[in-house]
């Protein structure tokens, strides 16, 4: 008999019966939804809805404004927003490097003005506003609007990516070290417990470093070792596990192994519940039960048949709906060779509203619950992300870990790994390794592909001129408190990346001061100097 | 004869790198002496590195559009300290009708989506052969 696996080589059988959930105890594993240890869901609301998005952002911030509000009326429930590649590296626009990236695959984003008019006439008081711009300037930038539009910061909703550990390793390269990226995830998240008490200032991303190929149980375990070292770190600063847990919240991927996807979400919120509440002492039931979030997966995707994208983003949203997230986004079907168009945007969002408002899937929570199958298969991911967890970590600290490469050569190995199971037929993808059709006959929404967005040159001189134009004095005194400030590890580095925001003082002219006060050059590249001049 | 060695690299701010370590390591299996510089590169870092490295092909991983700016000043420059290192790209970005503009501007191959391994091993043999020390 030919053996059957779930991708992360977990053995399957024919025919699951109650042999299999023997040891099952259903208060104890898992319980109503709303109750812990949360298996079934985090909250005990049925006929749950989640968080209908796409990520967008293209071009300068008013273009991006525009596409949000498009996507808005067309039914979007909340926003999130992609930086371009200067944005995510923490580049100003008139750095050398960022002209033929603005805007391109993201919205271009430096100063004030920028978020200003990206959230033009957005109520931010009524919807979530989600970011993968750089935690604290994405903070920054909301606070401030917020502040001026007499909105109070404490009504704001939604989240921002916190990725110190492997954000360096595998495609969000902030060029910090990882000490200064660590107190800004700390500092960040710190600030927020405070001042954005409803926000979730800690979205822990295992997104984007799974799509190196990762299988279930390594995505999550990498992402629990983040989440431990960073609440550890906030323990330690005499931070309440009540006062900020509540705002962890979890970004994960959903590949095409349907039952495992779901079977993870599963045993990821049980996961959280039984750390949080046993290892960390929480007390409040809120600490305990995660928000997931989930982004389809762009690795499943595939150039040759683009359409195929389509039916694969509504299988990958369906296992979001029935494992009962919080948010979904549908990774666009153009994705797979271009920044995402309109047109896929669109199909995204359709996409969900048609799972949502036609199957009637969403009226019963955690419909698989239950399953002999379902809650076996949940157990087993549940060991192996355990397992994984507790072998990393005592494999020594995983700062030191991340110091000596483990985790770059681990994303390596799995990346090869997942090019292989392509290329010798393991992993079956239609179109690429069985039931290919001939280039001339694969035609069908390929005319979207060869759409290009141009990068937005005209930024570069609109920024110099904005630089020119601005108070130098209090521009130079602003950079020089966040120099000083990041100097002493004590103080919490938003209230200065704030007021010098608010200055006037650009995302890379603040990134590049704090670069400089843990000991690395002001530019990564070594192109351009300090608005503070040579002799600081 | 010696192995090709090949140079691998990601232009400008694109923050993919999939690609170039999957291309790497299946590269190095065809017995190939890979190169790898990773991310953040622009057009006279690669000279140098291609100059000093002393490759035979340089190779792009390509996941944004900032390749298709940056292409023509690497190859000027090539042409400028009279290299003669044929220079192919490869990436999720480029469609049938990139290849063909990108060919056309002087790029020996260009590998789409949809390319196949042998074809890009086969490839790189062909356009070296004879080159190599």
């Amino acid at each position: 008999m030919t053996e059957h696996f779930t991708r992360s080589k977990i053995a399957l059988k024919q025919l699951y019966t109650p042999k299999d959930i023997k040891d099952l105890d259903y208060r104890k594993h898992l319980n109503a939804p709303g109750f812990y240890p949360y298996t079934r869901g985090r909250s005990a609301d049925t006929g749950g809805v989640w968080i209908q998005r796409e990520l967008s952002g293209e071009g300068e911030p008013l273009r991006s404004n525009e596409q949000l509000k498009y996507l808005i009326e067309k039914g979007q429930m909340g926003i999130d927003v992609i930086g371009d590649s200067p944005t995510m590296a923490c580049l100003d626009p008139d750095h050398p490097f960022a002209a033929n990236a603005i805007g391109t695959q993201g919205v271009s984003l430096c100063c004030l003005q920028d978020y200003k008019e990206l959230y033009k006439d957005i109520p931010l008081e009524y919807i979530t506003v989600s970011s993968s711009v750089p935690a604290p300037f994405a903070i920054a930038g909301l606070y401030l609007v917020a502040k001026e539009n007499d909105i109070s910061p404490h009504k704001l909703r939604g989240s921002v990516i916190q990725a110190p550990f492997y954000a360096e390793d595998c495609g969000y390269s902030m060029h910090m070290p990882f000490p200064l990226r660590l107190r800004l995830t700390t500092d960040s998240i710190e600030f927020c417990s405070k001042e954005m008490p409803k926000f979730h200032s800690f979205l822990e991303d295992t997104y984007f470093f799974s799509e190196a190929g990762l299988h279930v149980a390594e995505e999550m375990a990498l992402g629990f070792i983040e989440i431990r070292h960073v609440v550890r770190n906030l323990l330690k600063r005499g931070l309440d596990i009540d006062n900020f847990a509540s705002r962890i919240a979890i970004l994960v991927n959903c590949g095409m192994d349907f039952f495992e996807e779901i079977a993870k979400i599963r045993a990821t919120r049980r996961l959280f519940a039984k750390m949080m509440k046993e290892e960390f002492g929480a007390k409040d039931p809120r600490s305990m039960a995660v928000v997931i979030t989930s982004h389809t997966s762009g690795l499943s995707l595939t150039a040759q048949q683009p359409f195929n994208n389509i039916v694969r983003g509504a299988i990958q949203t369906l296992a979001l709906a029935l494992a009962g997230v919080q948010a979904a986004e549908v990774s666009a079907f153009d994705e797979a060779y271009r920044t995402p168009s309109p047109e896929s945007h669109l199909v995204g969002l359709k996409t969900q509203q048609v799972i949502h408002l036609e199957s009637n899937v969403t009226k019963v929570a955690d419909p698989l619950g239950g399953s002999y199958f379902m809650e076996s298969l949940t157990d087993e991911v549940e060991k192996r992300i355990w397992n994984m967890v507790m072998e990393i970590e005592a494999m020594g600290n995983a700062v030191e870990l991340s110091g000596k490469g483990w985790f770059k050569k681990f994303f390596g190995d799995t990346i090869e790994r997942y090019a292989k199971q392509i290329s010798n037929g393991d992993l079956l993808k239609v179109g690429v390794n069985v039931h290919q059709i001939p280039d001339k006959e694969d035609t069908l929404l390929k005319d979207v592909a060869e759409g290009k967005i141009e990068p937005c040159w005209e930024r570069i001189e609109k920024i110099k001129d904005f630089k020119k134009g601005r108070d130098q004095k209090r521009i130079i005194d602003a950079l020089r408190g966040i120099y000083e400030k990041a100097k002493v590890e004590s103080e919490n580095l938003m209230y200065p990346i704030i007021r010098a925001t608010k200055a006037g003082a650009t995302m890379g002219e603040i990134a590049g001061m704090m670069r400089m006060a843990y000991g690395s050059p002001y530019d990564p590249y070594g192109k351009i100097e300090s608005a503070v001049g040579k002799g600081f | 004869m010696d192995k090709i060695r090949v140079l691998i690299v990601i232009l400008g701010l694109d923050q993919h790198e999939v690609g170039a370590i999957a291309v790497s390591r299946m590269l190095r299996d065809a017995g190939m002496e890979v190169i790898y510089a990773g991310r953040f590169n622009l057009p006279p870092m690669i000279v140098q590195m291609a100059m000093e490295e002393n490759v035979d092909v340089i190779g792009l991983s390509c996941h944004s559009w900032e390749y298709f700016y940056y292409v023509p000043e690497l190859l000027e420059l090539l042409k400028e300290k009279k290299l003669e290192i044929p220079v192919i790209i490869g990436g999720s970005v480029i469609t049938p009708g990139d290849a063909e503009i990108i060919t056309k501007k002087g790029v020996a191959a260009a590998f789409g989506p949809t390319s196949l391994n042998e074809d890009i091993i086969q490839t790189i043999k062909r356009i070296t052969s004879g080159k190599t020390r």
